[in-house]
């Protein structure tokens, strides 16, 4: 007999506790997703994390103990509904996320830059410099790209949808494979064109 | 690291330590339970790198305390008595027998003799030095031995 149903249901038992007796400040849950397992994060005032692995990233870790303190736990009813939104938009149910994100841990900068890629619509795609200008400084593209290339909420804060002014795909956290994959869900579409898209000019 | 990391790494070989311990299930869920509640409670763990060792020792003197409270531990003259005459030795009639020693014994047993940890990490998570975890460890086999002859 193996002891892994024991044991995951004395981790259930802990958890709810820990609950009960407001211990546990951040839930976690590992996806299982189209573009492969997805580390999600849910602290009190919304997601905080979606990382591309089954394993966090130790700079998410690190920004969230910071935080919170060490009481991040394995805990997927904190994740539920964000796995739930996830599935509908990988499954094209969803064209936008009804989900609060926690986004305090970064710099006011970082925040700005990021709540701009938030405004951009689904299917639709803009650049590293609208985004800097609608972050308030047009001038900043290199460091607005930085700010995006960290953005530790991917897919809910739709980071792929922002490329180079070329027209090509840039970077993305994720691989360039699932910002095309993920760009190619949204215009309902196969395969994204050589090249990338032309951006759009909203 | 953070309180999820530690349970991810350490609660299967915790649990499976306190079920050895314990030798039931039910034991075992609230050994568990109360090593992860300690370690909460006692956040951060006293050196960086040494969480492992940290748990065992929580682990242990839980289970120490447990036994004291409950007064289950067997008396091994009793547990000789009540064993019939028989040729061989069943897996049954050692871990009877395991049960019967005393806790500090036992975990001393458990972890150098089951588990495989050297006399510094038994020492270490007992709070004993190496000698006495050997001796605990020789008084340990020289009873099981008795036992089950």
């Amino acid at each position: 007999m193996t002891i892994e149903p024991l044991v995951s249901e004395a981790r259930e038992r802990l958890i709810a506790r820990a609950k009960r007796e407001g211990l546990v400040s951040v839930g976690y849950d590992v996806m299982d997703s189209p573009l492969g397992p997805l580390w999600i994060a849910v602290g009190p005032r919304g997601v905080l994390a979606i990382h591309y692995g089954a394993k966090p990233d130790p700079r998410d870790l690190a920004r969230i103990s910071r935080a919170y303190g060490p009481a991040v736990l394995p805990d997927r009813r904190s994740c539920d509904r964000v796995l739930t939104e996830l599935d509908q938009y990988f499954a094209h149910r969803r064209r936008s996320f009804d989900l609060d994100v926690d986004l305090t841990p970064l710099t006011p900068f970082q925040r700005r830059v990021l709540a701009a890629t938030a405004l951009v619509p689904y299917g639709e795609l803009t650049t590293y410099r609208q985004v800097a200008r609608r972050a308030g400084n047009e001038q900043a593209s290199r460091a607005a790209g930085g700010a995006i290339g960290s953005n530790p909420i991917p897919i809910v804060v739709p980071c792929h949808r922002v490329v180079a002014s070329d027209g090509s795909l840039g970077g993305y956290s994720g691989g360039l494979p699932a910002k095309r994959r993920l760009l190619a869900l949204e215009r309902g579409e196969g395969q994204v064109p050589a090249g990338g898209w032309p951006p759009s000019q909203r | 690291m953070t309180f999820g990391e530690l349970l991810e790494r350490f609660e299967r070989e915790i649990f499976a330590y306190v079920l050895r311990l314990s030798g039931n299930r039910l034991d075992a869920d609230d050994l568990y339970q109360e090593t992860f509640f300690a370690a909460f409670r006692s956040w951060p763990p006293p050196r960086a790198g040494n969480e492992r060792a940290w748990l065992y020792r929580i682990a242990t003197n839980k289970a120490i305390d447990r036994a004291r409270r409950s007064r289950r531990v067997v008396p091994l003259a009793d547990l000789r008595l009540a064993a019939p005459e028989r040729d061989g030795v069943s897996l049954m009639d050692l871990r009877t027998a395991v049960r019967a020693l005393p806790t500090g014994q036992r975990a001393a047993f458990v972890l150098r003799k089951v588990e495989g940890h050297s006399y510094a990490e038994v020492a270490e998570v007992l709070g004993c030095s190496e000698e006495a975890a050997r001796s605990r460890v020789a008084e340990a086999m020289k009873k099981l031995k008795e036992a089950v002859r």
